[in-house]
């Protein structure tokens, strides 16, 4: 009960700091859905970070959250300008004020199921699955990974938490960490993090299914940035494949081509 | 060559007095001074350079520990650092702040904001002003905290940077302690030195020990006094050449002894024989004379004018033969003087009164003084005054045409000279040597005693006449007298 307690004024305190360090301080805060580790993420991301800085002219400060639940939580308290998460959070954002304006420029978006070349499941089907199966998600918010995947699971007939033990990991990296220690004999995650995993770890593991696509993740902004801000915020991004060293941050970033414009229409049909 | 003669008998000027420490006067004191001197230098040096070297040490293991510390809090709150996680980063400044020597340790992010702070009411403030880099020592006088800077990196991109405060504290007590552990190493080693200097010092003085009191006893008369061969060493050696020396010396001691006793008898033979001689010299004239006048006073063919004539002459030579002894009287009976401290000006001016009345220089001396401020010193009267009554009548005698006598007192630092100077003929230099001795006289009147009367005087108060003269120009006679002393 005390620990709860001093979690909650802990948050309460993050919150408020949050706040007033927006207030206080002239920089942008990038919000990032934690996918990967922290620092991971801080690898990827903060390349973006300063080529966004320079391209409007005010610092771009990379953050994000130890989990999903407490990104939305500071996302619900707008604590962010700029977001970027997966389609399914898009859409939960909305309501707190946040709109779409850029999205990745890549493949489909699309979760996969990814086991290890030498593990006992081979195929997926209703029927043939063996007995106390081990699933691995990094986070019941992960829309690719978790929502997207269980979805197709359940189209194949699949019932998980009938038929599978059920395990969250936190990350997409903890996940796939989990299924190559054995943890777990198949793991839900997206292409993007499998590639991001070393060479050793990668040759290992093997995708046997992959859920049919839905619309890439977004990039989203407050809705009480100036309009010209947000539309350098869109030029920027659009146009980050062809900036001077762009290429290099879409690599940092572990995408193929950059961002491209999108629009809130896109992301009305995604379903969770 | 100088042509004046000079008969001086002078006090050695006193030794220069140096002031220094007592003990340094003694081989003993500068043994163990010495000693002591070199342990205190030796182990201050010592002191000063671990002193130094352990504060070096120290200072770099705090600024090593110091880093450590902070990589360590960079590693452990960079994930929360990212994600804001202000539960994590609390528990690490928590856990930072267990160490007794952290003065504080903050978690600020990219934009200046403290994330987590060991200080109260500092998590979500602007870190305000904060160093550019870490500290290195030696710090500002007034600054007890080692300021350290660690930045947040991801690659090569800061995210936020970890400041930390190490107190000195700890590290100013543990130099305290070691400087305070140096000087009660120095002061033991002052007193083992000390004693083992003393200990030194007794076995090589020892035997100069006893050799200065066997010299004090030899200086004091007692050349029987020995001292014991204690080792072989050059202690010992000297000890042996010292007695060696003391035996010679009591040998020649005794030689001299049985040599003076012959030479004072013999001394004392022939001067009672010159002194007879000269006696029976001196009457004889005056005696014949006598006898003469006494067989001419019997003959009563003698007129009365021849009568009368005689009768003068007996008169006179009765006169001479008297003088002659009272003088030789006055020499052989001189009274023990009786030294008493007092003005000597009155003294000289009475004096000069007294023979200036003499109708044989009446008028054609002319006297001149010359006193110090401070004219008292140590002399008996009387005694003093037959000294000044000779010395003028000798200094007048020499100026028979008159002449100018100077009398001068002059105050030295524990003496008052006495000086008489004349312009008269002065003393050929052939005779110098024999003035002093009794009964010689270069006049036809006089006895001859009256120097050695002077000098007999002079020397009961320990002092002896100085005569310079030069033929044709006059002579100077001084001496000097003890001063009143102050106490």
């Amino acid at each position: 009960m005390r620990r709860a307690c001093i979690r909650a004024v802990l948050l309460w305190l993050s919150w408020v700091t949050a706040a007033a360090a927006v207030q206080e301080s002239g920089h942008l805060r990038f919000g990032v859905l934690p996918l990967q580790s922290p620092t991971k993420l801080a690898g990827m991301f903060l390349p973006l970070s300063g080529y966004l800085g320079e391209a409007l002219g005010r610092p771009v400060q990379f953050v994000t959250s130890s989990s999903f639940s407490s990104f939305m939580e500071k996302v619900a308290h707008r604590q962010y300008d700029i977001i970027y998460l997966n389609p399914m959070l898009y859409g939960r954002s909305r309501p707190y004020g946040y709109r779409v304006i850029a999205k990745v420029a890549s493949e489909p978006f699309t979760g996969i199921l990814v086991v290890r070349r030498d593990g006992r499941l081979r195929s997926l089907g209703a029927e043939n699955l063996p007995a106390d199966l081990r699933i691995g998600f990094p986070d019941p918010g992960a829309f690719a990974a978790t929502v997207m995947v269980r979805k197709y699971l359940q189209s194949l007939g699949i019932d998980v938490e009938r038929q599978m033990q059920m395990q969250y990991f936190g990350s997409q990296d903890s996940a796939i960490l989990a299924l190559y220690n054995g943890l777990v004999d198949v793991t839900g995650t997206w292409r993007p993090s499998l590639r991001s995993m070393p060479p050793l770890i990668r040759d290992q593991l093997e995708i046997i299914a992959e859920t049919p696509p839905q619309p890439q993740m977004p990039i989203a902004v407050r809705d009480d940035l100036p309009p010209q801000q947000i539309e350098r915020l869109r030029q920027a991004l659009v146009g980050l494949a062809a900036a001077p060293g762009g290429q290099s941050i879409i690599r940092q970033l572990g995408f193929k081509r950059g961002f491209e414009a999108a629009s809130d229409d896109e992301y009305l049909e995604v379903s969770e | 060559m100088n042509d004046s003669a000079t008969l001086s008998v002078n006090p050695a000027p006193p030794a220069r007095e140096r002031w220094a420490l007592p003990v340094w006067h003694t081989l003993r004191g500068r043994l163990i001074i010495s000693v002591a001197l070199v342990h205190v230098v030796l182990m201050g040096l010592f002191t000063w350079e671990a002193v130094d070297r352990q504060s070096q040490e120290l200072r770099q293991e705090m600024v090593n520990q110091g880093r450590s510390l902070a990589s360590l809090m960079v590693v452990a709150s960079t994930n929360a650092l990212l994600a804001e996680d202000l539960a994590s980063l609390a528990e690490v400044t928590r856990r930072v702040a267990e160490r007794e020597d952290v003065a504080y340790g903050e978690i600020v992010d990219v934009r200046g904001f403290v994330m987590a702070s060991t200080r109260e009411g500092r998590v979500g403030r602007p870190a305000g002003p904060v160093i550019e880099s870490s500290e290195l020592f030696p710090l500002a006088e007034s600054d007890s905290v080692l300021d350290l800077r660690e930045a947040v990196l991801i690659g090569d991109t800061e995210v936020g940077f970890v400041l930390l405060g190490l107190s000195t504290g700890n590290l100013e007590r543990a130099l305290a302690a070691t400087r305070n552990r140096g000087i009660q190493y120095i002061l033991l080693a002052l007193v083992i030195g000390s004693v083992a200097a003393w200990l030194l010092s007794v076995t090589v003085t020892r035997n100069l020990h006893e050799l200065t009191l066997a010299a004090k006893q030899i200086g004091d008369g007692d050349l029987g006094a020995r001292v014991r061969v204690r080792s072989q060493d050059e202690a010992g050696t000297l000890a042996l050449g010292f007695n060696l020396m003391a035996a010679s010396l009591q040998r020649n001691s005794r030689e001299i002894e049985r040599e003076h006793r012959k030479r004072t008898e013999a001394e004392r033979l022939a001067c009672v024989g010159e002194m007879a001689a000269s006696i029976a010299h001196e009457i004889r004239n005056p005696m014949v004379a006598l006898i003469n006048s006494a067989k001419l006073l019997g003959d009563p063919k003698l007129e009365a004018e021849d009568h009368a004539e005689v009768a003068h002459i007996v008169e006179t030579e009765s006169s001479r033969l008297q003088r002659i002894l009272d003088d030789f009287l006055t020499f052989s009976r001189l009274p023990t003087a009786r030294i008493v401290s007092a003005d000597l000006e009155p003294l000289v001016t009475e004096t000069i009164g007294l023979v200036r009345q003499d109708p044989r220089y009446a008028g054609r001396i002319a006297f001149e003084c010359r006193y110090a401020e401070n004219n008292r010193c140590r002399f008996d009267p009387d005694l003093i005054r037959q000294v000044l009554i000779n010395l003028f009548l000798n200094a007048m005698q020499a100026m028979p045409a008159g002449g100018r006598l100077m009398i001068r007192l002059q105050r030295g630092e524990r003496r008052m000279g006495v000086s008489i100077v004349d312009n008269g003929s002065g003393i050929p230099e052939r005779i110098m040597s024999q003035i002093s001795r009794p009964f010689f006289t270069g006049r036809k009147d006089g006895t001859g005693l009256g120097l050695s009367v002077v000098q007999r005087i002079l020397a009961q108060h320990g002092t002896a006449l100085s005569i310079t003269s030069q033929e044709g120009a006059g002579t100077e006679v001084s001496f000097d007298l003890e001063l009143e002393s102050d106490g």
